[in-house]
């Protein structure tokens, strides 16, 4: 029986499927750049089929023998390959399950730290995931072809400098999981900041990330910061309905409807981050989650626990001392102390977030705050020139217009 | 599979003398480390690089000239090649390099075994 494919389903299918066949061709060829490609071939073919003929009964068998004729068509032009044909001949086994699960390997080869991190982004996108090299181009906004030589870069350094495909040792493994977890997010962060109020691309790299990161968590269920980053993706996914105005503009938290946040999802990511507590020590992820946890659970944002999201910051400073650490912490300890230290931590940081569009936003909001509305104003318009982000432009550029018009734009809606 | 590590140092920074003998101290231990596992194939330590001398070709031609081949604070300051399985063995080794202000490279050596009718250079 065949199904009438939407390219969710088709990405359904990929999701599922793709990860676990790409694994296992890896480790029967032993050759990552040509596995990788097979099974790549295979998406776009299924890509112009599945539409036609509908998604196959079986469509991890269909993925496997077009995966399996193409190695065949490829490998008989080149007479070096013949000894991999045999491998993929001989090899050759429908069920693509191992214990541990090829995907695990996959991931950490894909996010090794002698690989850039766009190409890590990229890798893991195409090979665990199924996004072809045009899906994934057109999500980070670069040409296809820079991005399909991004990813063929990549691979020739995994096989050339022999990259190995394993799962890294428990005594490295902290610093390979920062590397997977740092892409995952990054993959989460360009679907959720790129995303504008309507989908405009074919995959949600938000649900793809959320994917990736719960199946990294079921092959490692006893990594903290895993559960952490979870939580931490479920939690802004939870707000996600209440982001942006009817105009399109980004609505800012204080302003949310927070009767239409998920609380189901918000309670689930508590849970999640009390398990990851009872594993070991907060990591940067779990207080970065602990933090939109403690917005999410907040009935109004005059009810936001302030003091607890300062100490919260002041522990991921302490984790990583990077200034746009400082600058969100400077914002709770506005909330906590007033303006006037806020706006001395912002001074401090000014040389370091020059050209951080957000840093101006937050000191044209600061300004506003002690009544001084030209500099605040400035700031605003140096923020907006620093950004190419629709909804933030749309948002700042409000905060731009005189009090009337602003009344009788909102009135108009 | 084989790898060069190559010794990044800043040649400015100057040890004095009781910290000189530490450096080569914690170096021997760690050669004798990679040594005793059999990992070792060779390497040496270079002099400044203001001893260097570079030959450019111009048209055929070879051109001498004094100083390394790019002007840097940074130089390569010595050089080993270890034969290990794979990347991740290679980069431990160097994580355990002790002067830690220096950098090391680690480049993948061809083997020329795999490709027969490849040429030297």
């Amino acid at each position: 029986m065949m199904t009438d494919p939407t390219a969710e389903a088709m990405n359904a299918v990929f999701r599922a499927e793709v990860g676990l066949i790409c694994g296992s061709l890896v480790r029967i060829t032993g050759d990552f750049d040509l596995a990788e490609d097979l099974v790549q071939d295979a998406v776009v073919v299924a890509l112009q089929r599945w539409p036609v003929d509908g998604v196959p009964e079986r469509p991890a068998a269909w993925l496997l023998q077009t995966a399996r004729r193409r190695a065949i068509d490829r490998l008989r032009r080149d007479s070096t390959y013949r000894a991999k044909l045999q491998l993929l001949t001989d090899g050759w086994a429908p069920d693509v399950r191992s214990d541990p699960d090829d995907r695990l390997r996959l991931i950490f080869t894909c996010c090794h730290p002698a690989l850039a991190r766009d190409a890590q982004v990229a890798l893991t996108l195409r090979a665990v995931m199924g996004m072809t090299t045009s899906q994934i181009a057109h999500a980070f906004l670069v040409s296809e072809a820079t991005m399909a030589q991004r990813i063929v870069r990549a691979k020739r350094k995994i096989v050339d400098a022999h990259i190995p495909y394993r799962v890294p040792d428990a005594d490295e493994l902290p610093d390979r999981l920062a590397e997977v977890l740092a892409s995952l997010y990054i993959v989460f962060n360009e679907g959720y900041l790129g995303s504008g109020p309507e989908m405009s691309t074919s995959r949600d790299l938000c649900s793809d990330a959320l994917w990736l990161c719960g199946l990294v968590a079921r092959m490692l269920p006893d990594e903290p910061e895993v559960l952490a980053l979870l939580a931490l993706m479920r939690l802004h996914e939870s707000r996600r309905a209440t982001r942006f105005g009817a105009d399109g503009a980004l609505v800012l938290l204080r302003d949310q409807d927070r009767a239409h946040w998920d609380h189901s999802v918000i309670a689930e990511a508590g849970a999640l981050l009390e398990q990851a507590r009872r594993l070991g020590r907060p990591g940067s992820y779990w207080l970065q989650a602990a933090i939109a946890a403690c917005h999410a659970e907040a009935p109004t944002f005059e009810d936001t626990d302030w003091p607890q999201i300062l100490a919260l910051y002041g522990a991921l400073v302490r984790l990583n001392p990077g200034p746009v650490v400082r600058l969100n912490r400077a914002i709770a300890l506005e909330h906590v102390a007033g303006p006037v230290p806020a706006m001395e931590e912002l001074d401090a940081l000014r040389a370091e977030l020059d050209g951080y569009h957000l840093y101006w936003a937050t000191r044209a909001e600061l300004l506003r705050r002690f009544g001084r509305l030209d500099e605040a104003a400035d700031a605003d318009r140096r923020a907006i020139e620093l950004t190419d982000n629709p909804s933030e432009r749309a948002l700042l550029e409000t905060r731009l217009e005189p009090p009337v018009i602003r009344a009788l734009g909102a009135n108009s809606n | 599979m084989k790898y060069m590590l190559l010794f990044i140092k800043n040649e400015e920074a100057d040890l004095d003398e009781v910290a000189q003998r530490a450096h080569y101290a914690a170096i021997d231990e760690w050669f004798s480390e990679i040594g005793r596992d059999g990992k070792l194939r060779g390497g040496e330590e270079l002099q400044p690089s203001n001893t260097a001398t570079t030959i450019r070709f111009q048209e055929g031609r070879p051109l001498v000239t004094d100083g390394p081949f790019m002007e840097s604070k940074e130089n390569v300051a010595g050089f080993v090649t270890i034969d290990v399985a794979d990347l991740d063995e290679a980069i431990a080794i160097a994580k355990k390099w002790p002067p830690k202000d220096q950098a090391v490279e680690i480049r993948p050596v061809v083997n020329h075994d795999d490709m027969p009718h490849h040429p030297v250079g």
